[in-house]
């Protein structure tokens, strides 16, 4: 795509990566850097032609370690900055993505999961929850995750992940996977929506008229880090009090609960349709924010609800989440698939169906 | 008329006092940095990426607005700097197993891209905060604590020359090696420090200065005899002097 899109009039139909990309570019994203990867390259492409042409700033890094921490850098400065990448790239990233938790900076990283572990496959997969949420870089540290299902919540949420990364200062993931990535759907793009946040308490611009400031993790004294760790967690508290986001589809009066996120809600929603139909009370629940993970509202689900089915298209990553939230109070099955397409609509039927008879 | 001649410089942190082991040159190297960012006026405009080993310890000593990267990282995070700011004077501190191992791909693709940026990398033969590993300029025939028997080339190859490796990159307008072991080289040193400095300021591309330093502690030296071993033993296979400068036209 030798795309000049950047702001629309109406709907476009176009491909989640360029979509991710161009909400970017629209959310003000001053400089991007990145390494090429399916299947998300087509962000890295979009950036390479964009960011010159808006004068802004775009690198081809050496690496995802040199991109992670180019990242970083910049966004030292205050300015909103960027990063895409995929699985094992990702992986990667780690050591990065936990310096940037511990500098409390506004990274913004999108995470287009394909196949694993080890190199594994482009096929898409949602195998990345547990990297995305959990995280493998050292330390105690969360970062904001936010999973899109549709093209157009591609573009939502690239711009809530700017905003949230800023307004929190710290990392925050787009998390979608190879199948949105390539497919093709109506969006419409808009202005940003968010407030533009004020860095100008923190950021690095040469130490004139004020002190300096050092943007650092070294904490040599076991004190200074167990203070520090409790303003981290504090942080954390306010993002699980204000922050989360679920969508959610008949679930009021549902024996049965279906949990997913990401592409594999669409298949969830049209396979709880589908029930309906039948007579069945079933209903689709789909966090968007994965951390702040909806624990409450998921608590709530397992008082009015019977059942909980979570459907990923991996062994059984959010799973855990759910069931910590459930606690025991009723069932938690799973309809899972380790990697490839969603899991059909009528594999999803079925399963509800044989949850009920039981 | 009294007339001060000498002082410490003011960017230097009010009160410090340099933590390093005796003898060692780190001392000296941040020094030099100092003056240089004062006679070019460059304290309010500058950030610097600080790296890990001994040099992390910048911070403390030196008054500029600076970010602390990972290991290895200083120069990805310097670049990031400088392309969201291209206004702002960036540079790095580095020993050279930060710069040269573990960052070598972070530094030679910021010196291939030409990245208006100026790394400073203190060579010491050794990972001197971990207490004297091998690392990627220890000497042939060197003792480190990994290396009991010396550095023989069948388990450990050959050090690297940073200075000249770094002198063929396109991107790069100055690349130098200096030594801390007389006065005369350390005024060297610090003309090298400036005019590395300077060429970013005015644009010509990536600057760098590989500083030959003691490490007395990790040498198990005096510092008398660790200076002699800069000058006797290191400056022969490390040899100082400009290897790139692209005013000048000198090239390797």
């Amino acid at each position: 795509m030798t795309t000049t899109l950047n702001k629309s009039e109406g709907k476009v139909l176009i491909k989640g990566n360029y979509a991710i990309a161009n909400a970017a570019v629209i959310a003000g994203c001053q400089c991007y850097f990145g390494y090429p990867i399916t299947p998300q390259s087509e962000i890295g492409e979009f950036m390479s032609g964009k960011m010159q042409e808006l004068g802004r700033a775009y690198v081809s890094a050496e690496s995802e370690l040199g991109a992670i921490n180019m990242t970083i850098g910049a966004c030292s400065t205050g300015v909103k900055a960027m990063t895409s990448s995929s699985s094992c790239a990702i992986s990667l990233m780690q050591e990065g993505i936990s310096y940037a938790c511990s500098d409390e900076l506004p990274v913004v990283i999108v995470s287009v999961m394909r196949g694993g572990p080890g190199l594994g496959n482009i096929y898409p997969s949602q195998g990345d929850y547990e990297q995305a949420v959990i995280g493998g870089g050292n330390g105690d540290y969360r970062i904001i995750v936010l999973a899109p299902g549709t093209v157009q919540e591609c573009v939502d949420l690239t711009y809530k992940t700017f905003y949230l990364a800023h307004k929190y200062r710290m990392p925050a993931m787009l998390l979608a996977d190879g199948l949105l990535g390539q497919m093709m759907e109506p969006c419409l793009f808009g202005d940003y929506p968010y407030p533009e946040v004020d860095n100008s308490e923190w950021m690095l611009t040469g130490a004139k008229n004020r002190h300096r400031r050092v943007i650092r993790s070294y904490a040599p004294l076991a004190e200074d880090q167990c203070v520090f760790l409790n303003k981290l967690f504090n942080k954390y508290k306010v993002l699980e009090e204000n922050e989360v986001m679920y969508d959610e589809y008949m679930v009021d009066d549902a024996d049965i609960v279906v949990m997913s996120f990401g592409s594999m809600g669409r298949n969830v929603k049209s396979a709880v349709k589908a029930c309906r139909e039948k007579g069945l009370k079933v209903g689709a629940f789909r966090p968007l924010t994965l951390f702040p993970f909806p624990n409450r509202k998921i608590e709530e689900l397992s008082h009015s609800a019977k059942k909980i089915l979570v459907t990923e298209i991996n062994m059984g990553q959010m799973l855990r989440d759910v069931r910590l939230a459930v606690n025991g109070r009723i069932p938690v099955e799973f309809l899972g698939k380790p990697v490839g397409s969603m899991i059909d609509i009528e594999d999803i039927v079925k399963k509800i169906e044989s949850m009920i008879e039981v | 008329m009294a007339t001060q001649v000498f002082k410490v410089p003011d960017i230097m942190i009010d009160g410090f006092k340099f933590g390093f082991c005796p003898g060692c040159d780190h001392g000296v190297a941040m020094r030099l940095v100092a003056e240089c960012l004062d006679e070019l006026n460059l304290q309010e405009n500058t950030i610097c990426a600080s790296a890990i080993g001994c040099s992390v310890c910048i911070y403390d000593y030196i008054n500029v607005d600076t970010i602390e990267a990972p290991h290895g990282r200083a120069i990805a995070e310097a670049t990031g700097v400088k392309r969201a700011k291209p206004d702002k004077f960036v540079f790095t501190y580095q020993g050279d197993g930060d710069f040269a191992s573990i960052g070598l791909a972070e530094s030679m693709h910021a010196a291939l891209r030409g990245e208006k940026i100026s790394a400073i990398c203190i060579n010491n033969t050794n990972y001197g905060m971990t207490g004297g590993q091998l690392g990627p300029t220890t000497m042939v025939g060197q003792v480190t604590t990994t290396s009991p028997t010396g550095r023989n080339l069948e388990y450990y190859g050959y050090p690297m020359k940073i200075a000249e490796q770094f002198a063929l990159c396109d991107g790069v307008a100055f690349s130098a090696r200096v030594s801390l072991d007389t006065v005369p080289n350390i005024r060297k040193a610090k003309a090298a420090i400036k005019k590395a400095f300077e060429y970013q300021i005015k644009g010509l591309g990536f600057s760098f200065v590989e500083i030959l330093s003691s490490c007395p502690t990790n040498w198990r030296m005096t510092p008398q005899k660790a200076h002699d071993r800069v000058r006797d033993e290191m400056m022969k296979v490390f040899v100082p002097g400009v290897y790139k400068d692209i005013l000048e036209s000198k090239q390797v």
